[in-house]
C-alpha cells in the first residue's frame, strides 16, 4: 500500500497545478451565484448590502424575446462545431497519413496548423475583408464564376455556416496532428501482416488506422462535449453584428452585452447560471451514453 | 491496440505524442512499469515545473509592469496633492493657480477626429501633453494624468466597457464624465463628492452664466435629493436640429428640384440610385445615408421619421397630455415602412447594418451616398472629406420636409448627456470646475484665443483635446446672427471672438484659394445658404419639438432602458432588412412589458410633479 502511493506520488503533484487552477478560476467565483438573485449594485461588494429580488432576474430573462433564440443558437451552433471538428481532422489525418512523399506531408501538416496559433481578433479583422460582398476576395472569385455575391457576415442565412466553417478552418490542424500521432502509434507489424493477406488501402484504413485510433476519438469526442454550450466567444464576438444576432448571437455574447455594457449584472449572472445548469445535465447525459454505446469512461 | 507507447521519431508531431503518450500510458501502463516510467515522469515534473516557473514568472512581470503604471503613480499623485494642501488656501480665485502644482487624474476617450484631424496636423503635441493640457498646468497648475485612454467615441463598446469595469471596481479617477444613468448609479452607491457648494464657490461667474443659459434641466438631471452630485456639461439642444444634406451638383445634373414633401425625398433617393447620377455608367449609388446605429447627428434618421410625425426616443405629450414614448407611436410604423421600401430597392446600401458612422463617412468621401440626414455640422465632417475627393461635388443643406407639406416638428433630444463626477475623497474636488472656468474662459471670456483654443485653422477641433468642453449653448447661433446681420449690412468690421474667426473662414473659402477650399465645410454653415440660417428659420417658426423628460433617469430607465433601446434597434434594423413590418408591434408589446410601461408611469408621475 505505501508503495504504491509512494509511486504515485509525483502524480498527484502533477495535477496539484491544475487542481489549483480549477480552485482558483471555477470554484470560489461559483460565489458569485448570489449575484443572479440580487439587483446588484456593484460598489457595494459582493457581501455588501445587495437587494435581494428572488427569481425576479430570471423571470426577466426568459421574457427577452431574444433569448430563446440565444439559447437554440448556441446550442445548434456548438454542436456543428463539435460534430465537424471531429470528423474533418479525422479524415484529414487519415489522407496525410497516406501520403507517402514526407516533404508534402509535412508542409501540408504546417500550413492547416498555422491558422490555429492566430487569435480571433486577427482572423476576425481578415474574415471581414476577405468576406466582403464588395470587393472581398471570396465574392470576387464567386462573381467571377457567375454566381451571386454572398454577404457571408451579414445574411443570417449564412452567418452560422460561415462561424462553423471558419472555426474548422482555424482548429482542424490541431486535430489532425493530435489524429496522426495516435496513427503513429499503431503497429506498423499489422499494416504488414494485412498487405500479405492481399488487403489494399481502403480496407487498410478502414480495418487497421480507424480502429487503433479508436480510443483516442472517444477520448476527444467525450472530452469536447463539455464545450457543447461553449459555442465560441472570442470568434462569434470579433464576427458579428446587430443584424445576424438572430442567427449568431450567442449566450456568451449576450451575458456580455447585458453584463459589461448595459451593466446589469444580476440579469447577466442569471443567464451564465442558467447556461451552467443546463451544460451540467447535458455533460452528465453525454458521459452516460458515452459508458452505454463506446463503454468508455475518463474516471 | 495501442500496446505500446508510441514511437518519438516524428518530429513534428512531438507535443501530441506527448500527450498521447501519457494519455495510454496513464490507462494501461503506469501501474507496474517500473524504473523506466518512473524517470520518464520525473522529466515530466521537471519539465511542467519550468512551464509552470515560466508561467508565473511571467505573471510576477506583467503585474510589476502594471504595477509601475499604475500604483506608484497614484502613490506619487497622493504624496503630491499632500504637498499642496498645505496651502491651497491660495487657490480659492476661480482662476487662481495651485502652487506647487497639483496633479488629478481623469479617463478618456480618443476619437477618430482627435486623433487624424487634430493630433494628425499638430505638431510636437500628444493626447497627454497638448495646448490644453499646458494651458491648464501653467495656469491653473493643474496637471491632468489620464489613468486609460480607449480609441473610439464614447458610444463605443469598447469605452463603454472599460467605462463599467472602471465604475464597477469602485476605483474611481479624481474626476469623469459619465451619462445620467451612471450618474445616478454611483449617486446610489455613494462614490462621488457633492458639488453643491464647491459649485458655489468656485464656479466663474462666467461659468455659471453660460452653464444656465440652457434653463434648469441639465441641473435638474444632476440633482438628488437636493445635492448637486456632479456639473453637466450643458450641451444645447437647438445644436441637435436636423437638415437634410443633398448633393445639389447631383440635383442639378439630374433636373431635381429641392424637396418640399417627403415624396420629393423619396423620388431624390430614387433618382439618386437609379439615375446614374455620379455618370460612371454603374448603378453603384446610393439614394440615402444610414448606419447601423440608425440614429446620430450624422447619417440619423431623427429627421426622416420627423418627416412622417414620429419621434423615435423623445419622450412627448399627447392628446390627452399624458408623456408617451415616440419609439412605439403607429406613425414609426409607417417610417419604417417607408425605409424598407427604400432599402428593397437598393437605395439603401445593403451592407448598412455592419457599417458604423465611419464606414459610411468612407462611402460619402467616394461619392456613393447623394444625400444624408444629419446636424448642422456635417458639411465639416463627413462632406468635407467628399469634397476632398471630388473638387465638383456640392452638398447643401435643407430643411426636413413633412409629407403633407406643412412646417414639419424638429425634433429635439434632451442632449446634455456627459455629466462630470468627482471621486468621493478626491483631494481637490473643485479641480474640475477651475477646468470648466479656464476653457470657457479661453474661449468666450475676456482673455479668449479662440483661434488657438477653440479652431484654429490647421486645427478645427482643437478643443476637444480638453477633458472638459463646455460651449455656450446658443453659441452657433448667436455666430451666425452676428455675421448674417453684417452680411446684410455689408460691413464686417463690427465682428469679433468666434463670428470673426468663422467670417474669416467664409473670406478664406471665397477667395478661391486651396486653404479656402479646406474650409469649404464652414461656409456650408455659415455662408449664405448654409445650415445655421435654417436653424434660425426652425427657431422662427417655432418648429422646435423638445424632449419633455429632462430629469434624472427613474429607478426603471437605470434597470432597462440601455436594453431597450437595444431591443428597438435591433428590431428597427430588422425591419428596414426586410423582417415584416408587423413585427412593430410585437416590439412595442415587449417594449411595454419589458419595463417600458413602469417608465412611462415614472415619467409621467415626474411630469405631473412639475406642473
Amino acid at each position: 500500500m505505501g508503495g504504491k502511493w509512494r509511486r504515485e506520488l509525483p502524480l498527484h503533484f502533477m495535477i496539484l497545478p491544475g487542481l489549483l487552477f480549477i480552485a482558483i478560476f471555477s470554484y470560489v467565483p461559483m460565489a458569485g451565484i448570489v449575484i443572479a438573485f440580487q439587483k446588484f449594485i456593484p460598489a457595494k461588494g459582493l457581501f455588501g448590502d445587495q437587494k435581494w429580488v428572488g427569481w425576479d432576474n430570471f423571470n426577466y430573462v426568459m421574457d427577452l424575446p431574444s433569448f430563446s433564440q440565444v439559447f437554440w443558437n448556441t446550442l445548434s451552433i456548438a454542436s456543428m462545431k463539435l460534430v465537424l471538428g471531429l470528423i474533418v481532422p479525422i479524415i484529414f489525418a487519415i489522407l496525410l497519413n497516406e501520403l507517402k512523399n514526407e516533404m508534402v506531408k509535412r508542409s501540408i501538416q504546417t500550413a492547416i496548423y498555422l491558422p490555429y496559433f492566430l487569435s480571433w481578433v486577427v482572423l476576425g479583422g481578415i474574415l471581414i475583408d476577405l468576406l466582403s460582398p464588395s470587393g472581398g476576395i471570396v465574392n470576387g472569385l464567386l462573381t467571377s464564376l457567375g454566381l451571386e455575391p454572398v454577404f457571408f457576415l451579414g445574411d443570417n442565412n449564412w452567418f452560422p455556416a460561415t462561424l462553423v466553417g471558419s472555426d474548422i478552418w482555424k482548429n482542424f490542424g490541431y486535430g489532425t496532428i493530435v489524429y496522426l500521432a495516435a496513427i503513429t502509434g499503431i503497429d506498423p507489424g499489422l499494416y504488414e501482416a494485412a498487405t500479405i493477406d492481399g488487403a489494399n488501402r481502403w480496407k487498410k484504413a478502414w480495418h487497421i488506422t480507424l480502429p487503433g485510433m479508436r480510443m483516442v476519438i472517444v477520448l476527444l469526442s467525450v472530452l469536447s462535449l463539455g464545450q457543447l454550450l461553449n459555442a465560441g466567444f472570442d470568434q462569434v464576438f470579433n464576427l458579428y453584428s446587430p443584424q445576424v444576432y438572430e442567427s449568431g448571437d450567442i449566450l456568451d455574447t449576450f451575458v456580455y452585452r447585458i453584463g459589461l455594457l448595459d451593466a446589469q449584472y444580476g440579469v447577466a449572472t442569471a443567464v451564465g447560471f442558467f447556461k451552467s445548469i443546463v451544460s451540467f445535465v447535458l455533460i452528465a447525459g453525454s458521459y452516460f451514453f458515452a459508458y452505454r454505446f463506446a463503454r468508455y469512461r475518463i474516471f | 491496440m495501442l500496446q505500446e507507447a508510441p514511437d518519438f521519431y516524428n518530429e513534428s508531431t512531438d507535443i501530441a505524442c506527448g500527450i498521447v503518450s501519457i494519455l495510454i500510458e496513464g490507462g494501461e501502463g503506469m501501474r507496474g512499469s517500473g524504473k523506466k516510467s518512473f524517470a520518464m515522469i520525473m522529466v515530466l515534473l521537471i519539465a511542467a515545473g519550468m512551464v509552470l516557473a515560466a508561467c508565473s514568472n511571467n505573471n510576477e512581470g506583467g503585474n510589476k509592469g502594471n504595477g509601475n503604471t499604475n500604483v506608484p503613480v497614484k502613490q506619487e499623485a497622493t504624496e503630491g496633492n499632500d504637498g499642496a494642501n498645505a496651502d491651497s488656501g491660495a487657490s480659492e480665485d476661480p482662476l487662481g493657480k495651485y502652487d506647487p502644482p497639483i496633479e488629478v487624474t481623469t479617463v478618456r476617450n480618443l476619437s477618430d477626429v482627435v486623433e487624424n484631424n487634430v493630433l494628425g496636423v499638430l505638431e510636437g503635441e500628444t493626447f497627454e501633453d497638448n495646448r490644453w493640457t499646458r494651458v491648464y498646468e501653467e495656469q491653473l497648475g493643474i496637471k491632468i494624468r489620464n489613468e486609460w485612454v480607449v480609441k473610439g467615441n464614447p458610444d463605443s463598446d469598447q469605452y463603454v466597457q472599460k467605462m463599467n469595469v472602471t465604475l464597477a471596481s469602485g476605483e474611481l479617477p479624481d474626476f469623469l464624465s459619465v451619462n445620467a444613468v451612471q450618474l445616478k448609479q454611483l449617486t446610489e452607491s455613494d462614490l462621488i463628492e457633492d458639488m453643491t457648494e464647491l459649485y458655489e464657490k468656485y464656479a466663474s461667474p462666467l461659468t455659471k452664466d453660460i452653464l444656465s443659459q440652457e434653463g434648469t434641466g441639465p441641473f435638474d438631471a444632476a440633482t438628488f435629493d437636493g445635492k448637486l452630485m456632479a456639473i453637466p456639461q450643458v450641451e444645447p439642444s437647438i445644436e441637435r436640429s436636423m437638415f437634410v444634406w443633398i448633393r445639389t451638383d447631383w440635383l442639378n445634373k439630374l433636373g431635381l428640384q429641392p424637396p418640399k414633401t417627403m415624396a420629393d425625398v423619396l423620388a431624390i433617393s430614387k433618382a439618386f440610385t437609379e439615375d446614374d447620377p455620379d455618370g460612371d455608367g454603374k448603378p453603384d449609388t446610393f439614394g440615402l445615408g444610414v448606419t447601423k446605429d440608425l440614429w446620430g447627428g450624422a447619417n440619423g434618421l431623427e429627421g426622416f421619421m420627423a418627416g412622417y410625425k414620429a419621434y423615435p426616443n423623445l419622450w412627448v405629450e399627447d392628446a390627452s397630455g399624458k408623456l408617451v414614448f415616440g419609439s412605439i407611436q403607429p406613425e414609426v410604423k409607417q417610417a419604417l415602412q417607408a425605409l424598407q421600401d427604400m432599402f428593397k430597392n437598393g437605395q439603401i446600401d445593403k451592407e448598412f447594418g455592419i457599417k458604423d458612422g465611419g464606414k459610411v463617412a468612407e462611402d460619402i468621401t467616394a461619392g456613393k451616398i447623394g444625400m444624408e440626414y444629419g446636424e448642422q455640422w456635417n458639411s465639416i465632417w463627413p462632406l468635407q472629406l467628399n469634397k476632398n475627393n471630388e473638387p465638383d461635388a456640392q452638398w447643401q443643406a435643407f430643411p426636413i420636409v413633412s409629407e403633407s407639406g406643412e412646417l414639419p416638428k424638429v425634433p429635439q433630444k434632451f442632449s446634455t448627456t456627459k455629466f462630470f463626477v468627482v471621486r468621493k475623497g478626491a483631494e481637490h474636488p473643485e479641480a474640475v470646475i477651475k477646468l470648466f472656468n479656464l476653457h470657457l474662459e479661453k474661449n468666450w471670456g475676456e482673455t479668449a484665443e479662440f483661434d488657438v483654443y477653440y479652431a484654429p485653422k490647421e486645427a478645427e477641433s482643437v478643443w476637444q483635446l480638453s477633458p472638459v468642453q463646455p460651449a455656450p449653448p446658443k453659441k452657433n447661433v448667436t455666430a451666425y446672427r452676428e455675421i448674417d446681420a453684417a452680411r446684410k449690412a455689408g460691413d464686417f468690421q463690427a465682428l469679433k471672438g468666434e463670428a470673426k474667426t468663422i467670417q474669416e473662414k467664409i473670406d478664406l473659402y471665397n477667395s478661391g484659394s486651396e486653404e479656402g477650399f479646406a474650409v469649404w465645410g464652414w461656409e456650408r454653415i455659415y455662408g449664405p445658404e448654409g445650415s445655421m440660417g435654417i436653424t434660425d428659420q426652425y427657431d422662427k417658426n417655432n418648429q422646435f419639438l423638445i424632449d419633455k423628460f429632462v430629469a434624472a433617469p427613474t429607478p426603471t430607465m437605470v434597470e432597462r432602458k440601455s436594453t431597450l433601446e437595444k431591443l428597438q434597434d435591433e428590431t428597427f434594423v430588422k425591419i428596414i432588412l426586410g423582417d415584416p413590418i408587423d413585427s412593430f408591434d410585437k416590439f412595442v408589446e415587449d417594449w411595454k412589458k419589458l419595463g417600458g410601461d413602469q417608465m412611462t408611469q415614472e415619467v409621467n408621475e415626474w411630469y405631473a410633479s412639475t406642473k
